[in-house]
Protein backbone atom coordinates (compact mmCIF):
# COMPACT_ATOMS: atom_id res chain seq x y z
CA UNK A 1 0.00 0.00 0.00
CA UNK A 2 2.90 2.19 0.94
CA UNK A 3 4.70 1.75 -2.50
CA UNK A 4 1.86 2.36 -4.43
CA UNK A 5 0.97 5.63 -3.07
CA UNK A 6 4.57 6.57 -3.43
CA UNK A 7 4.73 5.91 -6.91
CA UNK A 8 1.28 7.09 -7.59
CA UNK A 9 2.24 10.89 -5.70
CA UNK A 10 5.48 10.72 -7.55
CA UNK A 11 3.77 10.43 -10.57
CA UNK A 12 0.82 13.05 -9.90
CA UNK A 13 3.78 15.51 -8.59
CA UNK A 14 5.61 15.20 -11.65
CA UNK A 15 3.11 15.83 -14.02
CA UNK A 16 1.83 18.22 -12.16
CA UNK A 17 5.68 19.98 -12.79
CA UNK A 18 5.30 19.40 -16.08
CA UNK A 19 2.02 20.89 -16.51
CA UNK A 20 3.93 24.41 -16.03
CA UNK A 21 7.34 22.99 -17.24
CA UNK A 22 6.61 21.98 -20.76
CA UNK A 23 6.79 23.95 -24.06
CA UNK A 24 3.89 22.92 -26.20
CA UNK A 25 0.50 23.10 -24.67
CA UNK A 26 -0.94 20.31 -25.85
CA UNK A 27 1.76 17.96 -24.18
CA UNK A 28 0.68 20.24 -20.52
CA UNK A 29 -2.90 19.08 -21.05
CA UNK A 30 -1.73 15.89 -21.72
CA UNK A 31 0.46 15.67 -18.27
CA UNK A 32 -2.82 17.32 -16.90
CA UNK A 33 -4.54 14.29 -17.44
CA UNK A 34 -2.11 12.40 -16.13
CA UNK A 35 -1.87 14.43 -12.91
CA UNK A 36 -5.77 13.79 -12.76
CA UNK A 37 -5.50 10.45 -12.91
CA UNK A 38 -2.90 10.34 -10.38
CA UNK A 39 -5.46 12.03 -7.90
CA UNK A 40 -8.26 9.69 -8.92
CA UNK A 41 -5.58 6.68 -8.03
CA UNK A 42 -5.21 7.99 -4.43
CA UNK A 43 -9.14 8.58 -4.46
CA UNK A 44 -9.23 4.90 -4.72
CA UNK A 45 -6.16 4.11 -2.30
CA UNK A 46 -8.53 5.63 0.58
CA UNK A 47 -11.47 3.46 -0.92
CA UNK A 48 -13.38 5.87 -2.22
CA UNK A 49 -14.17 4.69 -5.56
CA UNK A 50 -17.29 7.18 -5.94
CA UNK A 51 -14.79 10.27 -5.52
CA UNK A 52 -12.09 8.68 -7.96
CA UNK A 53 -14.42 7.87 -10.86
CA UNK A 54 -16.53 10.85 -10.52
CA UNK A 55 -12.82 12.93 -10.67
CA UNK A 56 -12.06 10.70 -14.03
CA UNK A 57 -14.91 11.40 -15.59
CA UNK A 58 -15.46 14.71 -14.81
CA UNK A 59 -11.70 16.14 -15.06
CA UNK A 60 -9.77 13.99 -17.38
CA UNK A 61 -13.39 12.97 -19.37
CA UNK A 62 -15.05 16.58 -19.81
CA UNK A 63 -11.98 19.29 -18.64
CA UNK A 64 -8.86 18.12 -20.10
CA UNK A 65 -11.45 17.41 -23.36
CA UNK A 66 -12.48 20.93 -23.63
CA UNK A 67 -9.02 22.52 -22.93
CA UNK A 68 -7.50 20.30 -25.56
CA UNK A 69 -10.75 21.62 -28.15
CA UNK A 70 -10.25 24.64 -27.08
CA UNK A 71 -6.54 24.83 -27.43
CA UNK A 72 -6.94 23.01 -31.01
CA UNK A 73 -9.16 25.16 -32.28
CA UNK A 74 -7.72 28.60 -31.32
CA UNK A 75 -3.39 27.91 -31.36
CA UNK A 76 -2.95 25.28 -34.26
CA UNK A 77 -1.68 28.05 -36.50
CA UNK A 78 1.14 29.59 -33.67
CA UNK A 79 2.30 25.97 -32.78
CA UNK A 80 3.33 25.32 -36.46
CA UNK A 81 5.54 28.27 -36.27
CA UNK A 82 7.15 27.22 -33.28
CA UNK A 83 8.39 23.66 -34.35
CA UNK B 1 -32.85 2.91 -1.69
CA UNK B 2 -28.76 3.85 -1.71
CA UNK B 3 -27.78 -0.21 -1.28
CA UNK B 4 -23.97 0.64 -2.46
CA UNK B 5 -22.49 0.58 0.79
CA UNK B 6 -23.80 -2.93 1.19
CA UNK B 7 -21.09 -5.21 2.74
CA UNK B 8 -22.11 -8.37 0.88
CA UNK B 9 -20.20 -8.64 -2.04
CA UNK B 10 -21.12 -10.71 -5.02
CA UNK B 11 -18.88 -13.76 -6.40
CA UNK B 12 -16.46 -12.57 -8.79
CA UNK B 13 -13.98 -14.43 -11.02
CA UNK B 14 -11.72 -15.17 -8.51
CA UNK B 15 -14.24 -16.37 -5.77
CA UNK B 16 -15.31 -18.89 -9.21
CA UNK B 17 -11.65 -19.90 -9.67
CA UNK B 18 -11.16 -21.06 -6.07
CA UNK B 19 -14.48 -22.88 -5.94
CA UNK B 20 -13.28 -24.81 -8.64
CA UNK B 21 -9.72 -25.79 -7.54
CA UNK B 22 -11.59 -26.17 -3.79
CA UNK B 23 -13.91 -28.73 -5.67
CA UNK B 24 -11.18 -30.50 -7.55
CA UNK B 25 -9.32 -30.34 -3.97
CA UNK B 26 -6.37 -29.13 -5.13
CA UNK B 27 -6.58 -25.58 -3.80
CA UNK B 28 -5.86 -26.13 0.32
CA UNK B 29 -2.60 -27.95 -1.46
CA UNK B 30 -1.52 -25.39 -3.32
CA UNK B 31 -2.11 -22.38 -1.03
CA UNK B 32 -0.68 -24.79 1.65
CA UNK B 33 2.31 -24.63 -0.43
CA UNK B 34 2.42 -20.75 -1.10
CA UNK B 35 1.60 -20.67 2.69
CA UNK B 36 5.13 -22.81 3.32
CA UNK B 37 7.21 -19.95 1.62
CA UNK B 38 5.46 -17.18 3.20
CA UNK B 39 4.04 -15.81 -0.14
CA UNK B 40 0.90 -16.73 0.34
CA UNK B 41 0.07 -12.83 -1.86
CA UNK B 42 2.08 -14.12 -5.11
CA UNK B 43 -0.91 -17.28 -5.54
CA UNK B 44 -4.09 -14.14 -5.38
CA UNK B 45 -1.25 -12.11 -7.73
CA UNK B 46 -1.32 -15.43 -10.16
CA UNK B 47 -4.83 -15.92 -10.20
CA UNK B 48 -5.64 -12.59 -10.87
CA UNK B 49 -2.86 -12.47 -13.97
CA UNK B 50 -4.93 -15.50 -15.27
CA UNK B 51 -8.01 -14.05 -14.88
CA UNK B 52 -6.81 -11.26 -17.10
CA UNK B 53 -5.32 -13.52 -19.60
CA UNK B 54 -8.55 -15.68 -20.18
CA UNK B 55 -10.17 -11.77 -20.68
CA UNK B 56 -7.47 -10.58 -22.82
CA UNK B 57 -7.63 -13.68 -24.88
CA UNK B 58 -11.46 -13.73 -25.09
CA UNK B 59 -11.61 -9.86 -25.91
CA UNK B 60 -9.40 -10.63 -29.17
CA UNK B 61 -10.64 -13.96 -30.30
CA UNK B 62 -14.18 -12.46 -30.02
CA UNK B 63 -12.76 -8.95 -32.25
CA UNK B 64 -11.42 -11.04 -34.67
CA UNK B 65 -14.77 -13.22 -35.26
CA UNK B 66 -16.50 -9.70 -35.32
CA UNK B 67 -14.38 -8.33 -37.93
CA UNK B 68 -15.10 -11.33 -40.04
CA UNK B 69 -18.99 -10.96 -38.99
CA UNK B 70 -19.12 -7.57 -40.72
CA UNK B 71 -17.39 -8.44 -43.54
CA UNK B 72 -19.17 -11.38 -44.31
CA UNK B 73 -22.57 -9.55 -43.67
CA UNK B 74 -21.92 -6.59 -45.23
CA UNK B 75 -21.05 -8.81 -47.94
CA UNK B 76 -24.15 -10.43 -48.00
CA UNK B 77 -26.27 -7.38 -47.77
CA UNK B 78 -24.17 -6.55 -51.17
CA UNK B 79 -25.09 -9.93 -52.77
CA UNK B 80 -21.56 -10.61 -52.66
CA UNK B 81 -19.62 -14.01 -50.94
CA UNK B 82 -17.33 -11.97 -48.94
CA UNK B 83 -13.94 -13.23 -47.76
CA UNK B 84 -13.93 -17.34 -48.94
CA UNK B 85 -10.12 -18.21 -50.16
CA UNK B 86 -8.39 -18.56 -46.06
CA UNK B 87 -10.00 -21.06 -43.61
CA UNK B 88 -13.44 -22.58 -44.24
CA UNK B 89 -15.60 -19.53 -45.67
CA UNK B 90 -12.55 -17.29 -45.01
CA UNK B 91 -13.18 -17.80 -41.26
CA UNK B 92 -9.22 -17.17 -41.09
CA UNK B 93 -9.44 -13.90 -43.16
CA UNK B 94 -8.79 -11.62 -39.82
CA UNK B 95 -5.72 -14.10 -38.92
CA UNK B 96 -4.39 -12.96 -42.28
CA UNK B 97 -4.66 -9.36 -41.57
CA UNK B 98 -3.28 -9.54 -38.38
CA UNK B 99 -0.22 -11.07 -39.82
CA UNK B 100 -0.21 -8.66 -42.62
CA UNK B 101 -0.26 -5.64 -40.27
CA UNK B 102 2.09 -6.81 -38.04
CA UNK B 103 4.51 -7.28 -41.20
CA UNK B 104 3.81 -3.49 -42.56
CA UNK B 105 5.96 -0.92 -41.99
CA UNK B 106 5.48 1.48 -39.11
CA UNK B 107 5.66 4.97 -40.96
CA UNK B 108 5.64 8.02 -38.22
CA UNK B 109 5.41 11.24 -40.31
CA UNK B 110 8.37 13.45 -40.20
CA UNK B 111 6.35 16.74 -38.67
CA UNK B 112 4.22 14.50 -36.49
CA UNK B 113 4.72 14.70 -32.62
CA UNK B 114 6.88 10.91 -31.97
CA UNK B 115 5.29 10.30 -28.46
CA UNK B 116 1.84 11.33 -28.74
CA UNK B 117 1.51 10.08 -31.71
CA UNK B 118 2.92 6.35 -30.32
CA UNK B 119 0.52 6.59 -27.26
CA UNK B 120 -2.54 7.63 -28.58
CA UNK B 121 -3.06 4.42 -29.96
CA UNK B 122 -2.21 2.29 -26.76
CA UNK B 123 -4.74 4.53 -25.16
CA UNK B 124 -7.45 3.89 -26.72
CA UNK B 125 -7.10 0.24 -26.72
CA UNK B 126 -6.56 0.00 -22.77
CA UNK B 127 -9.35 2.35 -22.73
CA UNK B 128 -11.75 -0.13 -24.12
CA UNK B 129 -10.34 -2.90 -22.59
CA UNK B 130 -10.70 -1.60 -19.20
CA UNK B 131 -14.22 -1.34 -19.91
CA UNK B 132 -14.66 -4.80 -19.55
CA UNK B 133 -13.47 -5.12 -15.99
CA UNK B 134 -17.38 -4.71 -14.45
CA UNK B 135 -19.60 -6.23 -17.42
CA UNK B 136 -20.62 -9.22 -16.08
CA UNK B 137 -20.37 -11.87 -18.71
CA UNK B 138 -22.07 -14.61 -16.36
CA UNK B 139 -22.95 -15.38 -12.93
CA UNK B 140 -20.04 -14.91 -10.95
CA UNK B 141 -17.92 -14.62 -13.84
CA UNK B 142 -16.77 -10.53 -13.77
CA UNK B 143 -13.14 -9.71 -12.97
CA UNK B 144 -14.54 -7.28 -10.51
CA UNK B 145 -17.95 -6.44 -9.03
CA UNK B 146 -16.98 -2.59 -8.71
CA UNK B 147 -19.58 -0.87 -6.30
CA UNK B 148 -19.82 2.05 -9.15
CA UNK B 149 -19.49 -0.22 -11.71
CA UNK B 150 -21.81 2.04 -14.31
CA UNK B 151 -19.92 5.12 -12.82
CA UNK B 152 -16.96 3.18 -14.10
CA UNK B 153 -17.90 2.16 -17.21
CA UNK B 154 -19.16 6.00 -18.18
CA UNK B 155 -15.71 7.38 -16.63
CA UNK B 156 -13.44 4.95 -18.63
CA UNK B 157 -15.81 5.88 -21.69
CA UNK B 158 -14.98 9.51 -21.19
CA UNK B 159 -11.34 9.34 -21.62
CA UNK B 160 -11.08 7.76 -24.74
CA UNK B 161 -12.51 11.38 -26.42
CA UNK B 162 -8.92 12.59 -25.33
CA UNK B 163 -6.60 9.88 -27.00
CA UNK B 164 -8.41 10.10 -30.30
CA UNK B 165 -8.21 13.80 -29.90
CA UNK B 166 -4.47 13.59 -29.58
CA UNK B 167 -3.93 10.67 -32.15
CA UNK B 168 -5.55 13.33 -34.91
CA UNK B 169 -3.57 16.10 -33.84
CA UNK B 170 -0.40 14.48 -33.46
CA UNK B 171 -0.80 12.76 -36.52
CA UNK B 172 -0.30 16.56 -38.29
CA UNK B 173 -2.72 16.35 -40.71
CA UNK B 174 -5.82 18.37 -41.26
CA UNK B 175 -7.77 15.73 -42.22
CA UNK B 176 -7.16 14.16 -38.97
CA UNK B 177 -7.38 16.64 -37.13
CA UNK B 178 -10.64 17.33 -38.82
CA UNK B 179 -12.09 13.72 -37.72
CA UNK B 180 -10.70 13.96 -34.30
CA UNK B 181 -12.61 17.22 -33.64
CA UNK B 182 -15.94 15.98 -35.05
CA UNK B 183 -15.31 12.30 -33.54
CA UNK B 184 -15.09 14.65 -29.93
CA UNK B 185 -17.80 16.71 -30.69
CA UNK B 186 -20.00 14.00 -31.41
CA UNK B 187 -18.63 12.16 -28.49
CA UNK B 188 -19.44 14.93 -25.76
CA UNK B 189 -22.34 15.72 -26.84
CA UNK B 190 -23.97 11.32 -27.22
CA UNK B 191 -22.05 10.96 -23.42
CA UNK B 192 -24.91 13.30 -21.99
CA UNK B 193 -27.96 11.08 -23.20
CA UNK B 194 -26.24 8.04 -22.46
CA UNK B 195 -24.90 9.05 -18.73
CA UNK B 196 -28.96 10.06 -17.72
CA UNK B 197 -30.57 7.55 -19.64
CA UNK B 198 -28.07 4.93 -17.31
CA UNK B 199 -29.05 7.12 -14.37
CA UNK B 200 -32.84 6.43 -14.98
CA UNK B 201 -31.79 2.61 -14.66
CA UNK B 202 -29.75 3.28 -11.60
CA UNK B 203 -33.14 4.87 -10.53
CA UNK B 204 -34.78 2.09 -10.43
CA UNK B 205 -31.69 -0.52 -9.30
CA UNK B 206 -30.76 1.81 -6.31
CA UNK B 207 -27.52 0.28 -7.07
CA UNK B 208 -24.66 1.25 -9.37
CA UNK B 209 -22.99 -2.03 -9.30
CA UNK B 210 -23.32 -3.75 -12.95
CA UNK B 211 -24.29 -7.33 -11.18
CA UNK B 212 -27.33 -5.78 -9.20
CA UNK B 213 -28.27 -4.21 -12.39
CA UNK B 214 -28.56 -7.83 -13.49
CA UNK B 215 -30.07 -9.13 -10.63
CA UNK B 216 -32.50 -6.58 -10.67
CA UNK B 217 -33.87 -8.16 -13.97
CA UNK B 218 -33.91 -11.39 -12.91
CA UNK B 219 -37.87 -12.92 -12.79
CA UNK B 220 -41.05 -12.70 -14.63
CA UNK B 221 -44.14 -10.43 -14.51
CA UNK B 222 -47.57 -12.02 -14.62
CA UNK B 223 -45.73 -15.37 -15.34
CA UNK B 224 -43.84 -14.71 -18.77
CA UNK B 225 -42.69 -11.03 -19.51
CA UNK B 226 -39.37 -10.95 -18.18
CA UNK B 227 -38.35 -7.90 -15.90
CA UNK B 228 -36.22 -6.79 -18.36
CA UNK B 229 -35.54 -2.55 -18.39
CA UNK B 230 -36.68 -2.38 -21.95
CA UNK B 231 -40.13 -3.32 -20.84
CA UNK B 232 -40.42 -0.67 -17.81
CA UNK B 233 -38.14 2.10 -20.21
CA UNK B 234 -38.52 1.44 -23.90
CA UNK B 235 -37.64 5.00 -24.44
CA UNK B 236 -34.72 4.89 -22.20
CA UNK B 237 -33.83 1.99 -24.41
CA UNK B 238 -34.16 3.69 -27.50
CA UNK B 239 -31.93 6.83 -26.77
CA UNK B 240 -29.26 4.36 -25.04
CA UNK B 241 -28.88 2.47 -28.14
CA UNK B 242 -28.68 5.51 -30.54
CA UNK B 243 -26.16 7.34 -27.95
CA UNK B 244 -24.42 3.93 -28.02
CA UNK B 245 -24.05 3.77 -31.85
CA UNK B 246 -23.09 7.40 -31.78
CA UNK B 247 -20.33 6.97 -29.41
CA UNK B 248 -18.74 3.93 -31.51
CA UNK B 249 -19.22 6.25 -34.44
CA UNK B 250 -20.44 3.73 -36.38
CA UNK B 251 -22.21 4.39 -39.70
CA UNK B 252 -25.65 6.78 -39.64
CA UNK B 253 -22.84 8.48 -37.72
CA UNK B 254 -19.71 7.89 -38.54
CA UNK B 255 -18.20 11.15 -38.93
CA UNK B 256 -15.15 10.71 -37.46
CA UNK B 257 -14.08 8.40 -40.51
CA UNK B 258 -16.04 9.25 -43.33
CA UNK B 259 -14.70 8.33 -46.45
CA UNK B 260 -15.76 10.76 -49.05
CA UNK B 261 -14.90 13.63 -47.47
CA UNK B 262 -11.98 13.45 -44.80
CA UNK B 263 -9.44 10.44 -46.04
CA UNK B 264 -9.69 8.06 -43.29
CA UNK B 265 -10.47 10.23 -39.58
CA UNK B 266 -8.09 10.61 -36.97
CA UNK B 267 -5.95 7.54 -38.07
CA UNK B 268 -5.14 8.68 -41.68
CA UNK B 269 -1.40 8.48 -40.88
CA UNK B 270 -1.49 5.22 -39.02
CA UNK B 271 0.29 2.01 -40.29
CA UNK B 272 0.83 -0.59 -39.57
CA UNK B 273 0.89 -2.14 -35.75
CA UNK B 274 -0.61 1.22 -34.61
CA UNK B 275 -3.51 1.17 -37.22
CA UNK B 276 -4.36 -2.73 -35.81
CA UNK B 277 -4.52 -0.92 -32.56
CA UNK B 278 -7.27 1.77 -33.47
CA UNK B 279 -8.89 -1.21 -35.39
CA UNK B 280 -9.21 -3.57 -32.59
CA UNK B 281 -10.00 -1.10 -30.46
CA UNK B 282 -13.21 -0.11 -32.66
CA UNK B 283 -14.04 -3.82 -32.49
CA UNK B 284 -13.70 -4.38 -29.07
CA UNK B 285 -15.98 -0.86 -28.27
CA UNK B 286 -18.66 -2.42 -30.58
CA UNK B 287 -18.56 -5.61 -28.45
CA UNK B 288 -17.78 -3.96 -24.68
CA UNK B 289 -20.87 -1.63 -25.40
CA UNK B 290 -23.17 -4.21 -26.89
CA UNK B 291 -22.26 -6.04 -23.51
CA UNK B 292 -23.53 -2.95 -21.62
CA UNK B 293 -26.83 -2.52 -23.49
CA UNK B 294 -27.55 -6.06 -22.72
CA UNK B 295 -26.12 -5.84 -19.15
CA UNK B 296 -28.57 -2.45 -18.76
CA UNK B 297 -31.61 -3.10 -20.76
CA UNK B 298 -31.74 -6.62 -21.85
CA UNK B 299 -31.60 -8.69 -18.46
CA UNK B 300 -27.48 -9.61 -18.80
CA UNK B 301 -27.11 -12.98 -18.44
CA UNK B 302 -30.44 -13.92 -16.48
CA UNK B 303 -32.69 -16.74 -18.54
CA UNK B 304 -34.09 -20.37 -17.61
CA UNK B 305 -31.84 -22.53 -15.66
CA UNK B 306 -31.01 -25.99 -17.54
CA UNK B 307 -31.16 -29.21 -15.88
CA UNK B 308 -27.25 -31.08 -15.53
CA UNK B 309 -25.21 -27.74 -16.47
CA UNK B 310 -23.70 -25.48 -14.51
CA UNK B 311 -25.65 -22.14 -14.51
CA UNK B 312 -22.26 -20.64 -14.91
CA UNK B 313 -21.93 -21.73 -18.34
CA UNK B 314 -25.74 -21.18 -19.31
CA UNK B 315 -25.85 -17.75 -17.96
CA UNK B 316 -22.35 -16.86 -20.05
CA UNK B 317 -24.08 -18.82 -23.40
CA UNK B 318 -27.57 -16.07 -22.39
CA UNK B 319 -24.94 -13.25 -22.66
CA UNK B 320 -23.21 -14.34 -25.43
CA UNK B 321 -26.89 -14.87 -27.58
CA UNK B 322 -28.67 -11.42 -26.16
CA UNK B 323 -25.14 -9.54 -26.78
CA UNK B 324 -24.57 -11.03 -30.46
CA UNK B 325 -28.06 -9.86 -31.32
CA UNK B 326 -27.05 -6.61 -30.39
CA UNK B 327 -23.84 -6.68 -32.55
CA UNK B 328 -26.21 -7.70 -35.14
CA UNK B 329 -28.22 -5.07 -35.22
CA UNK B 330 -25.47 -2.46 -35.43
CA UNK B 331 -23.55 -4.20 -38.18
CA UNK B 332 -27.21 -4.59 -39.88
CA UNK B 333 -27.94 -0.91 -39.43
CA UNK B 334 -23.94 -0.25 -40.92
CA UNK B 335 -24.62 -2.07 -43.99
CA UNK B 336 -28.18 -0.85 -44.75
CA UNK B 337 -28.34 3.06 -43.63
CA UNK B 338 -26.85 6.08 -45.31
CA UNK B 339 -25.09 8.83 -43.10
CA UNK B 340 -26.54 11.73 -41.34
CA UNK B 341 -25.37 15.24 -41.98
CA UNK B 342 -23.16 16.74 -39.07
CA UNK B 343 -25.52 19.25 -38.21
CA UNK B 344 -28.52 17.12 -38.39
CA UNK B 345 -26.01 14.40 -35.79
CA UNK B 346 -25.80 18.03 -33.31
CA UNK B 347 -29.63 18.81 -33.21
CA UNK B 348 -30.64 15.18 -32.51
CA UNK B 349 -27.99 14.65 -30.21
CA UNK B 350 -28.47 18.33 -28.25
CA UNK B 351 -32.39 19.46 -29.07
CA UNK B 352 -33.76 15.63 -28.92
CA UNK B 353 -32.48 13.34 -27.46
CA UNK B 354 -31.24 15.12 -23.89
CA UNK B 355 -34.96 17.00 -23.77
CA UNK B 356 -36.07 13.24 -24.42
CA UNK B 357 -33.32 11.88 -21.48
CA UNK B 358 -34.46 14.51 -19.37
CA UNK B 359 -37.78 13.05 -19.67
CA UNK B 360 -37.46 9.66 -19.38
CA UNK B 361 -35.42 10.28 -16.28
CA UNK B 362 -38.26 12.53 -14.36
CA UNK B 363 -40.68 9.58 -15.48
CA UNK B 364 -38.61 6.77 -13.77
CA UNK B 365 -38.51 9.16 -10.88
CA UNK B 366 -41.85 9.31 -10.29
CA UNK B 367 -42.68 5.89 -10.97
CA UNK B 368 -40.26 5.29 -8.33
CA UNK B 369 -41.43 8.02 -5.54
CA UNK B 370 -45.13 6.53 -6.36
CA UNK B 371 -44.11 3.00 -5.43
CA UNK B 372 -45.75 1.48 -8.46
CA UNK B 373 -42.47 -0.87 -9.13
Amino acid sequence: MDIVFLVLSIFTIISSIMVVGSKQLVHSAVYLAGALMGTAGLFLLLKAEFVAWAQVLVYVGAVVTLILFTIMLTRKGEEENGE
Amino acid sequence: MWTGDKMITNPNAYDLIVAILNAIGVYNIILGFFQDLGMEYILRVIIVLVIIAVLLVFVLLTVMFLSWLERKMFAVVQSRYGPMVTGPRGLFQPIADGIKLLGKEDIIPAKADRWIFTLAPFVVFVSVLLVFIPLPFGRSLIVSDLKVGLLYIIAISAVTPISILLAGWASNNKYSLMGAIRAVAQDISYTIPLAITAIAVVVFVGSLSTVDIVNAQSGYWFGFIPKWFIFLQPLGFILFLIACIAEMGRIPFDFQESEQELVAGFFTEYSGMKFAMFFLAEYAHLFAVSGIIVTIFLGGWTGPALPFIPFELTSLIYFMIKTYAVIFFAMWLRDTVPRVRIDQLLNLGWKIMIPLALLNLLLAAFVVTAGVI
